[in-house]
């Protein structure tokens, strides 16, 4: 209780210097709360931007179609080298270290090979959100007790099984914490390609405002951006403790 | 068990495959070599640009240098600090996580506005990145610092200084060193990305302006150079942290 209201006293101490160092300062610069409160009235009705729903819309979608692909492929070559033990030794390896490397460098060459249009931004947010998942699934599949899958396998269960009854469950853990993690790299692959040069989409919306000094709009609509950003981690979260319920 | 011999094998074979088949499809024209240009040829391009690109990275790691020592230290003594107090790490956790979290690109438009082009942006930027997992990890090390050691220290009639410096750091020193090897490759990201964004020099600015300028060979040849370069200064961090845990005993 007393932590609450001390959480939200510091937001409003915050808040209330912001204002007031932004009135003293430079108010176009700064953008004090007072100035994006009317900015974010005018981009919700529609008033700044009228593209704004086409945007956020075109957004949603390259986050929908890189997070699908990045799950498809993340299990599909996660499972792969979890089961084949060589390869899973030999390129397991060879992905954790390309996972050191700034994912940011490989976005120069994805806008020219894919252009400027969605599709970069979709193969980036793929790129993003592939790694974690090919290594949960990898982490998760060396997790299953071998000897439980040989029981099963002796007392006659089939592969498919052995799969939804003894692997899945001893590995859902680090699976869902993989996907979760995929998830919110997927968005800001996106949010990142978007920002570094889009023709639509909310990253075009925020360069155009940024680039046009409207600072008020600018703030405004990265609080819209914030929203989507928000509201996929609370969905996977809900995911989350479904999937944990139904393993217990 | 395979032996570690076969699998290094396994693992060379696997990148001359990758190289040699990737050489094939673009001299038999299976892809624009426009787009994805040989592997001899992004070998010639690296030659060719040799002397901009490591100008140009020597400026980006001298700022994320910078940063990185400014994430360390602001991680670690704020770490120690939200760890060790209850009510702070209470207050202030959710906040932390939730600027972790946040994809940061959104407030770099707005950095770049208050500060302008060039170091400046890039140190913080590459700072702001950096310093969030150092100061995660650091600050649940401090929290779970066995009780029974501060108590024991206490009873003994250890001061707070002698707290910290003998009973906690020792005990949060795998957790820093996890961050440190964490937080490098935030910041060269964080810094990467302002040089992409709005930069003037340094090896993101290079590498935008060659996807700009459609030279693929020289693009691909200054992405393998800063991905060699994270990957050795990584793999270094590695060694020197197994070092460290040898000595340490």
């Amino acid at each position: 209780m007393k932590v609450t209201v001390l959480r939200l006293a510091l937001l409003a101490a915050l808040l209330a210097a912001w204002e007031l160092a932004g009135r003293a300062a430079n108010p176009l610069l700064a953008v004090p709360p007072s100035a994006v409160v009317p900015a974010l009235r005018d981009l919700l009705l529609l008033r700044s931007y009228p593209r704004l729903p086409a945007s956020l819309w075109l957004t949603v979608r390259e986050i929908g179609v890189a997070y699908a692909l990045a799950v498809a492929a993340g299990l599909g070559c996660g499972f792969a080298l979890g089961m084949n033990r060589l390869l899973g030794r030999a390129w397991g390896p060879m992905i954790a270290a390309l996972y050191a490397v700034p994912a940011v460098v490989w976005y120069p060459s994805l806008m020219l090979f894919f252009g400027l249009d969605a599709a970069s931004k979709i193969a980036f947010g793929f790129l993003l959100g592939f790694f974690p998942i090919t290594l949960a699934v990898l982490a998760g599949v060396r997790q299953v007790n071998p000897q439980l899958v040989l029981v099963a396998r002796a007392y006659g269960a089939g592969v498919v099984t052995v799969f939804f009854r003894v692997m899945l469950p001893s590995m859902l853990f680090t699976l869902v914490g993989g996907l979760r993690t995929g998830l919110a790299l997927s968005v800001i692959g996106v949010v990142v390609g978007e920002i570094l040069g889009a023709k639509d989409g909310m990253g075009a919306l925020i360069n155009h405002a940024y680039g046009l000094l409207r600072t008020g709009d600018y703030v405004a609509l990265v609080l819209v951006t914030l929203a989507i950003v928000v509201g996929s981690d609370v969905l996977a979260s809900l995911l989350e403790r479904r999937a944990r319920r139904w393993s217990e | 068990m395979v032996p570690a011999t076969i699998i290094r094998l396994l693992q060379l074979a696997t990148v001359l495959a990758g190289l040699a088949a990737w050489e094939l499809a673009a001299r038999s024209a299976w892809v624009d070599p426009l787009f994805i240009p040989a592997p001899s040829a992004v070998a010639r391009a690296l030659a060719a640009i040799s002397g901009p690109a490591l100008a140009g990275l020597a400026d980006t790691l001298a700022k994320t240098a910078a940063a990185y020592v400014l994430s360390v230290v602001l991680g670690v003594s704020a770490g120690v600090a939200v760890g060790s107090v209850r009510l702070l790490r209470d207050v202030l956790s959710p906040y932390v996580i939730a600027l972790y979290g946040m994809p940061k690109i959104l407030v770099l438009p707005w950095i770049v506005l208050l500060l302008g082009y060039g170091t400046a942006p890039a140190v913080f930027y590459g700072t702001l990145h950096g310093l969030f997992p150092i100061l995660v990890l650091v600050t649940g090390a401090v929290r779970d610092v066995d009780r029974t050691l501060v108590t024991v220290a206490r009873s003994l009639g250890a001061t707070p200084w002698q707290l910290y410096w003998k009973v906690l750091l020792p005990a949060i020193v795998p957790s820093v060193l996890a961050g440190m090897r964490l937080g490098i490759v935030f910041c060269l990201l964080g810094v990467l990305v302002v040089e992409m964004f709005a930069g003037v020099r340094g090896m993101g600015y290079v590498m935008g302006s060659l996807a700009n300028g459609f030279q693929a060979p020289e693009l691909f040849a200054a992405t393998a150079l800063v991905s060699a370069t994270s990957i050795a200064i990584v793999l270094g961090l590695d060694q020197l942290n197994e070092r460290l845990s040898r000595w340490r005993g």
